[in-house]
């Protein structure tokens, strides 16, 4: 049966289906076998429901909100410009702090895709000025977005905690030391480049130009303020945090900045409203999907038949980086993580991982997995917000995901990277 | 054809089947924007009300809840109609036009039948949720009002998907939508 | 090409009862908490005494609360195991069971009170049988102890505490009444919340405080006396009416049994974790409160009464007052 489904699934989702399209009719198969016919259709419309139904799932459109806001107001340009002050001059600066700026903005967009479009569209031009080659430019760009992903706040991180049961607010803690990692390693791998290419540096920032790009970014930066601090200090929860984020960029971009009109917010709303349904759609079904899987037992019956139970707790984490990593080559991310972290659920559950461990784990995969040839999300963006064909886009990324792989065995093999944060504010 | 702002594509129905379909697309537009910013003022008011009251809103989690669900299932038909569901269109994209006019042919009709499929269900389901009388614990009313937007959301979809696979059937060109060209900017996904 | 746990599952088609059905059975919790062991004991009376199968879902694996109880309405799932305060928006009347210092807390009174109230074993069946439900067990899960950052004797000082509550309007109510604030909040942001010091506290059986690990970042255990964990399983009603004799024998028969094994369990459970519990954390302390402190709590129980009527009309009252007949009986018998 689990066969039948997943074939299903390829099959339309390679035809061009809209990704909801394989996941509903994947379930109706597995409907139909199991309960011989349509009679119990119903319960995918009740597990549709539920699949939209946590409250912690509010954190989604109020970070898409809050970044919306941002990278149409002046706060995404002016954290740009202050990276820029301090690290632009040295040898790979413009391709560091481009690096750096995902980082940043990271710790406001919880999703790639913002990230892509806020710091990608200022830099991306300045960077083919100053001599870099466009595949480089892209693949850099498409792969440090993936940094926003791990840096706190992450959609991913929050789908994964919703279905898994994991504490949102440990999650995004542990984000931060593997986010930071790839950040050096990307960094490294930027001023070699710029040395081996020889790209002309830029001009230095003075002292007083610094000074003038903090001050303008102070404001700014009190998001990793708001969400670290508000959800460690105490104050808020996850999804409280991400109401205080809305509320915190409205108050910047249209009183202090000015750079926003009221008529604007309507707008901005609308299209957070637009990606929250389409993402929340996948949300629904993917949770009516994984509901009839469960239902027939096939996490049990398929990772049974490949041995998973003798396999230890790192071949549990190995196996589930392969499936994310795999799977990410195809799918969008999060119906990845909606399918695949309930079949790997009762595997980390009798191995006793950390399920904290596990989400980091599986954030990075997805982020790997994206940005792979031939079919990895990331390219496909890449390739609709700048306009550029698929070769160009893609021959600058191995690099890029073998650094990635790298720093994905390291989180593997030292959990620390990721739980030494974690542990230090919660245990 | 021109490219306009996604907000204001005149309906490609005839009459008054188009006023209808202007009036969904206005109250799909509306439910999205005045859903997202209720969802923050409600959520911003519980954490102010915690502050300075001590008191959590209890009914700011069920509200949200609503919230969420008018907003995925207005958002449904809002995408379908601007061509902006998530699609892994790389193999897709390989082929000829011709080709691809064809697959969108099918894959509009197939994903048309798939939402009716799923309004009937919905229906189905409201209605057993209806008798068992359930209600949301702090509001209290009863919770089948909350999921009656679903089949409409539902069937809204549907029909634009089939409105998309006529378009397809008579024009030249490949279309995502009833007003989306295939090729230009406002395609792919979001996230 | 269908795996094999494709077929056997569809117990409609398996019309022949000497071959043996499996039945399904959800419940709430995880593995090798109360309502598991007891989803245990019944399927291994069933399995041994009968060709039968049972096969058991825990928490998550088919949704929550309020989804398993819709799948055994329909009858897609045979048996379910649902605490009266989710079942709240269902059968308001369940949420009798959050009214402070109506239960005893006592491990010999409560298993003494299960077995001989008349409001569990003769209202509270046709209360379900509404819902299409054959009620089959009601047992306690343990004494519901109080966790917070400092040791709470006295409503005064529960002022200003945010305490996690489930989503329930009655269980609010209750801790509004004892001077707190109730704080709704999904079961997987608790144990960051206390750590965080968004919440001062929360309430919960002695082993989901265990198995939780809530000990570590909450560490005074307040024995308030003020309540029971109390769960419910049944059937559905259906797939019960439409059994053999035998086989409606052989359910209530493992019922009996599983029900039997946890009145023994669940006593003494709570030592057992709390010693456990002990060894594993110097920082935990334990405050029991006397009769005295227990009082100014009870006296405000009566706003909590007021608010269960409220809900549910005079139906709720009449329950509200065998209740009370019940337990008298229960400690004149004793006396
Ligand atoms: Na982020
Ligand atoms: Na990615």
């Amino acid at each position: 049966m689990a066969w039948i489904m997943f074939l299903v699934m390829l099959v339309l989702l390679l035809f061009g289906f809209p990704m909801k399209v394989p996941l509903i009719l994947g379930a109706i198969v597995g409907f139909v076998m199991m309960f011989d016919g349509f009679d119990r259709m119903d319960f995918f419309i009740q597990q549709m429901l539920a699949g939209i139904r946590p409250t912690a799932l509010i954190a989604v459109p109020m970070f898409i909100l809050a970044a919306d806001i941002m990278t149409r107001g002046q706060s995404a340009n002016r954290l740009v410009n202050m990276v820029m002050a301090f690290i632009g001059h040295i040898k790979g600066g413009l391709a560091v702090s481009t690096a750096a700026s995902c980082t940043l903005f990271g710790a406001v967009s919880g999703s790639t895709q913002a990230t892509v479009v806020a710091v990608g569209s200022p830099l991306r031009p300045r960077m083919l000025q100053s001599g870099y080659k466009d595949s480089f430019t892209l693949a850099l760009i498409i792969n440090a977005s993936d940094i926003a992903f791990l840096i706190p706040p992450s959609i991913g991180m929050i789908i994964y905690g919703v279905i898994s049961g994991t504490s949102i607010a440990e999650l995004f803690i542990a984000g931060i030391g593997p986010g930071l990692l790839i950040l050096l390693m990307f960094s490294v791998y930027c001023i070699i480049y710029a040395y081996r290419m020889d790209v002309p540096t830029e001009e230095k920032a003075s002292w007083g130009e610094r000074i003038k790009s903090v001050r303008e970014a102070l404001w700014p930066l009190g998001f990793p303020v708001i969400i670290v601090g508000g959800i460690y200090g105490g104050i808020f929860s996850p999804t409280e945090a991400a109401a205080a984020c809305v509320l915190y960029a409205v108050v910047l971009e249209f009183l202090i900045f000015r750079s926003l009109k009221a008529m604007d917010i309507y707008a901005i709303a609308k299209s957070t409203g637009l990606i929250t349904a389409v993402v929340f759609i996948l949300v629904a079904v993917g949770n009516g999907f994984s509901w009839i899987i469960s239902f027939a037992q096939i996490p049990q019956t398929v990772l049974g038949a490949v041995g998973i139970n003798e396999a230890g707790p790192t071949g549990v984490l190995i196996a589930i980086a392969v499936a994310f990593f795999i799977a990410c080559m195809f799918v969008d991310p999060i119906v990845v993580i909606l399918v695949l972290t309930p079949i790997f659920a009762p595997a980390v559950a009798s191995t006793g991982l950390d399920p904290v461990h596990v989400g980091i784990l599986i954030t990075m995969m997805v982020a790997v997995g994206s940005a792979t040839p031939p079919f990895g999300c990331d390219i496909f963006t890449a390739i609709a917000i700048f306009k550029r064909p698929y070769w160009e886009v893609i021959r600058g990324t191995p690099p890029f995901v073998f650094m990635l792989m790298g720093a994905t065995l390291l989180v593997i093999l030292f959990p620390q990277i990721a739980l030494f944060l974690r542990d230090l504010f919660f245990q | 054809m021109s490219e306009e702002s996604p907000e204001h594509q005149p309906s490609s129905l005839p009459g008054i089947l188009g006023t209808v379909d202007d009036g969904i697309a206005r109250i799909e537009a509306v439910i999205l924007a005045v859903g997202v910013l209720l969802m923050a003022v409600n959520t911003v008011a519980n954490v102010v009300g915690r502050f300075l009251f001590g008191e959590s809103l209890h009914f700011s989690e069920e509200v949200n809840r609503i919230l969420i669900i008018l907003i995925t299932f207005a958002g449904i038909g809002y995408a379908a109609r601007h061509g902006r569901h998530i699609r892994m269109s790389a193999l897709y994209d390989v082929f000829p036009t011709k080709v691809r006019r064809v697959m969108m042919v099918i894959i509009s009709f197939v994903t048309s039948a798939v939402m009716f499929f799923l309004c009937w269900y919905s229906v189905s389901y409201i209605h057993s949720v209806y008798e068992t009388g359930r209600v949301l614990p702090t509001l209290g009313f009863p919770i089948y009002l909350i999921y009656l937007w679903v089949p409409v959301g539902l069937a809204v979809t549907g029909l634009q998907y089939l409105m998309t696979a006529v378009k397809n059937i008579v024009s030249r060109d490949v279309y995502l939508s009833t007003t989306v060209l295939d090729g230009y900017d406002e395609q792919e996904t979001e996230i | 090409a269908c795996s094999d746990s494709g077929n056997e599952s569809n117990s409609s088609s398996a019309n022949a009862e000497n071959e043996g059905q499996n039945w399904r059975y959800a419940h709430e919790e995880y593995e090798g908490d109360v309502q598991d062991v007891f989803a245990y004991k019944f399927k291994e009376y069933i399995e041994d005494n009968s060709p039968n199968t049972v096969q058991i879902h825990r928490f998550g694996e088919l949704g929550e609360s309020d989804d398993i109880m819709e799948l055994t309405q329909a009858g897609v799932l045979q048996f379910v195991n649902q605490s009266p305060g989710f079942t709240g928006s269902l059968i308001p009347e369940a949420q009798i069971f959050f009214i402070p210092y109506l239960l005893p807390v006592g491990d010999e009174k409560i298993v003494s009170f299960f077995k001989n109230s008349n409001a569990i074993n003769d209202m509270f069946p046709d209360l379900y049988e509404e819902q299409g439900l054959e009620l089959l067990a009601m047992y306690p899960e343990g004494e519901v102890v109080v966790t917070a950052d400092e040791k709470v004797t006295s409503p005064q000082e529960f002022k200003g505490k945010n305490i996690r509550v489930m989503t329930n309007p009655l269980l609010s109510e209750t801790y509004r009444a004892f001077g707190a604030t109730p704080t709704p909040l999904p079961w997987g942001e608790v144990y960051g919340a206390l750590q965080t010091n968004i919440i001062q506290g929360q309430e919960n059986p002695i082993f989901w405080i265990q198995s939780g690990g809530l000990y570590e970042v909450s560490p005074n255990l307040i024995f308030t006396g003020h309540s029971q964990f109390v769960t419910a399983m049944m059937a559905n009603q259906e797939f019960y009416n439409g059994l053999s004799d035998d086989n409606k024998k052989l359910v209530q028969d493992a019922t009996a049994y599983a029900r039997q094994y946890i009145f023994d369990y669940v006593p003494g459970l709570g030592d057992k974790m709390l010693k456990k519990i002990q060894q594993d954390s110097e920082e935990v302390t334990v405050t029991r409160l006397n009769e005295a402190q227990r009082q100014a709590f009870r006296d405000r129980a009566p706003q909590v009464e007021a608010k269960f009527i409220e809900m549910t009309g005079e139906r709720g009252k009449q329950l509200l007052d065998q209740f009370k007949a019940d337990l008298k009986d229960s400690t004149a018998a004793e006396e």
